[in-house]
């Protein structure tokens, strides 16, 4: 090789190289030419029964409708899909779409290099989420970016069991407004019935921070203010002193915290706040055991409720452009309007759009054969972003909290001085 | 000079130099797959324990110093997990021996087919799997409607929180975690006891001497290894058996009052994706419990009797 061959082969090299590393930086494609697999981290698919098949269904129904797309789905339970899907990236396989629950939305955004969606897919975001309900996209937002987008997502609700009400002499077409009206109704249930009144899934090892935090924000307080943790503050530990004063009044069951819709299906339980996402399977549980009735859930005294998401976004990790386009296409079959018919008939989860309940197409005439559900929809209109905690120790941060909220209910000491304790051990672990 | 350097014995060199090595040349599969899969970890993750780490090849490990360890010598979880780690261990202690022990020695005498069925009742929890065992167990301790607290109740007891009263549910935990282990320890103990050479029986009671005398000077003397080495096992590792119960079961609730040191560092390491917490509860844990095995071999040789 002579010089000039050399130096023309050194360019070429480097133009090619280089513009290899700018085509992996380049804008998402634009349409898909080639058979392309993507991975689809889900929790759904982890769970026995109708949440797999339902997934599964919608894979099906995507692929289908995209042929060039194959997706391979793999399964993690909810608590531990973040695990998974880190796990895998450390041994350097491509995660393409996660479905993550929002408490590691921060976490996802800043560590685990989630794709800032507006970034990616420009114009077509704001498009495709015309429809959603008002705070919907808000709900994946970290510093004015969206990384998640809400997928399955449910707010707590009252699950009622009827039979029990009007064994104790209560109404349960009247069921509790107001945490007063809960107290009064767990005393009567335990008194009149010998079994429980009420439990809230708040403290379980599976259970999440988002029943609680719907409580703490339902009387006006927040679990944190930037990095400041004001979980202890006055608003926010009053929501913990007044179910601790359930507690002792016996109005709220003392069990097994990770034994709480067994406990509601063997219809040993008066009243139930948890995620709407267990409908289906407390529905079936009831069938011919007790009458199931729903409420929204309690407020205090005439504050507005402020009931927050349970469930999870789907987060786009891809690089390489072709991929970026289709789990962008994936994440928009998952989100549109066929899917949510599907997704909430089957698992029992709320529309992100609201504009199916009024097409006979999509969720009309279901929504017509089960009214029960509106009040589930009901408080979709309030909808109040779940708080996410940042920083790398932030599931630390949320454990102690969750550990102290738990300590204060069910513990013998002073609820105020519990919180207060386990925020000041709380704050240095928070990033700066 | 140089020349009868070069010319000296150019067949003996390699030979001699193979020799040296031979031993080391045996050796070392098992010192590359010692070295591979314990002592390095075990020193990375020392020098882990120095940093603030999430794991992901993205984010940069940060050096905090002693951070890590301050923080779990000021934070009251793993002082609980410590405390909780001696009640499993000692808890433990009568399940995973005295009573296997007891058993073992009882159905010695049995012969026949009976003898076959009782050990295989008492082996079977063994070959259950632990999740099920778990599943099964929280069916039935169920407070209000498991088929423990319903047979409590009908013989005029008050129901129990198993799982749910943070006075019991550690015990509760022991207990599964003992009775998975009766039939493994069982089984040891058999076969120590069948192994026993029978002159010495025969030998004794030509003497005179009674069954309990027997039992006291030939046959636990003679089972006192086996004894020994099942309770060092139960020092060293009982608080790990449980990990499986405590994760399926209680997820060290309620109050924090059923974590140990083990479910506390997997919650470091794989629920809240601290490295460093959880590699600096590890060496914490090593120091403390290599210093009570190197105990437990010391008490071994003391104590144990051998038929040699």
């Amino acid at each position: 090789m002579n010089r000039r061959n050399f130096l023309a082969f050194s360019a070429s090299t480097c133009l090619t190289l280089s513009a290899g590393i700018g085509f992996a930086d380049a804008q998402m494609a634009d349409v898909i030419t080639q058979p392309v697999t993507i991975s689809f981290y889900n929790y759904n698919l982890a769970s026995a029964g109708i949440g797999r098949e339902a997934t599964l269904e919608l894979i099906e129904a995507f692929e289908k409708a995209n042929p060039l797309i194959k997706v391979e789905p793999i399964g993690a339970p909810s608590n531990e899909v973040l695990s998974r899907v880190q796990a895998d990236m450390v041994a350097g396989q491509d995660v393409d779409v996660a479905q993550l629950v929002f408490r590691d939305l921060i976490y996802a955004a800043e560590q685990l290099g989630a794709q800032p969606l507006e970034d990616v897919v420009g114009q077509e975001l704001a498009d495709h989420a015309g429809g959603f309900v008002p705070s919907g996209l808000s709900l994946g937002e970290v510093e004015g970016k969206t990384y998640g987008l809400a997928y399955v997502f449910s707010t707590p609700i009252m699950y009622i069991n009827r039979t029990l009400f009007e064994q104790a002499g209560l109404d349960p077409d009247q069921p509790p407004r107001t945490w007063e009206d809960v107290k009064a109704a767990g005393i009567a249930i335990a008194e009149k019935t010998g079994k429980h009144g009420f439990f809230p899934g708040a403290y379980g090892p599976a259970d999440g921070t988002f029943v609680y935090q719907s409580i703490v924000m339902s009387n006006g307080g927040k679990v944190r203010d930037g990095n400041t943790l004001t979980f202890a503050e006055k608003n926010q530990a009053d929501a913990v002193a007044m179910l601790r004063d359930l507690i002792d009044s016996g109005a709220h069951a003392r069990i097994d915290v990770g034994a709480h819709v067994d406990t509601f299906q063997s219809g040993n339980l008066g009243m139930f706040l948890y995620t709407s996402a267990v409908l289906n399977r407390l529905e079936s549980a009831a069938a011919g055991n007790f009458e199931l009735g729903l409420a929204a859930m309690p407020a205090f005294g005439d504050k507005p409720t402020a009931p927050t998401n349970s469930g999870s976004a789907i987060f786009m990790f891809s690089q390489d452009p072709v991929k970026q386009r289709a789990a962008w296409e994936l994440m928009k079959f998952l989100t549109s309007d066929e899917a949510y018919t599907i997704i909430t008939t089957k698992i029992g989860y709320l529309p992100l759009r609201l504009g199916t309940l009024d097409d006979p197409r999509y969720l009309k005439n279901w929504i017509e054969a089960n009214p029960k559900y509106r009040a589930n929809l009901e408080q979709l209109e309030r909808l109040t972003p779940n708080i996410a905690f940042g920083g790398p120790n932030y599931r630390q941060v949320e454990n102690m909290m969750k550990d102290a909220v738990t300590e204060a209910v069910f513990g013998t000491g002073d609820a105020y001085e519990i919180l207060r304790a386990a925020q000041e051990r709380a704050q240095p672990l928070m990033p700066r | 000079m140089a020349v009868a350097h070069t010319y000296a014995p150019p067949r003996r060199l390699p030979r001699l130099k193979l020799r040296a090595f031979e031993p080391w040349l045996y050796l070392a599969p098992a010192v590359t797959v010692l070295l591979m899969w314990t002592y390095v970890p075990l020193l990375q993750a020392f020098e882990l324990s120095f940093y603030e780490w999430n794991m992901l090849p993205r984010s940069q490990p940060r050096y905090v110093g002693l951070d890590n360890y301050v923080n779990l010598l000021t934070l009251p979880d793993m002082k609980r997990a410590v405390v909780n780690t001696i009640l499993y261990t000692t808890g433990l202690l009568p399940l995973s021996v005295g009573v296997p022990l007891v058993i073992a020695i009882l159905t010695s005498d049995l012969r026949g087919p009976m003898r076959n069925i009782y050990r295989a009742i008492i082996f079977v929890p063994m070959i259950v799997a632990p999740i099920v065992a778990a599943i099964v167990w929280r069916w039935l301790l169920n407070e209000d409607h498991g088929l423990v607290n319903a047979l409590l109740q009908h013989v005029g007891f008050n129901a129990i929180g198993f799982l749910r009263d943070p006075q019991i549910a550690l015990w509760t935990l022991v207990w599964i975690t003992g009775w998975k282990l009766i039939g493994f320890s069982t089984l040891l103990f058999a076969a120590a006891d069948s192994a026993i050479n029978p002159t010495y029986f025969e030998a004794a009671r030509m003497d005179g001497a009674s069954r309990w005398q027997v039992l006291r000077d030939i046959r636990l003397p003679l089972l006192s290894p086996t004894i020994l080495l099942l309770t060092m096992m139960t020092f060293l590792f009982g608080a790990q058996w449980s990990f499986v119960y405590i994760n399926a079961l209680t997820g060290g609730g309620p109050l924090g009052s059923t974590t140990n040191v083990y479910y506390l560092m997997w919650e470091y390491g794989f629920m809240t994706m601290s490295a460093g917490w959880s590699t600096a509860a590890g060496i914490l844990v090593f120091t403390v419990l290599g210093v009570v095995s190197l105990g437990c071999l010391a008490s071994m040789k003391r104590l144990a009797v051998y038929d040699d």
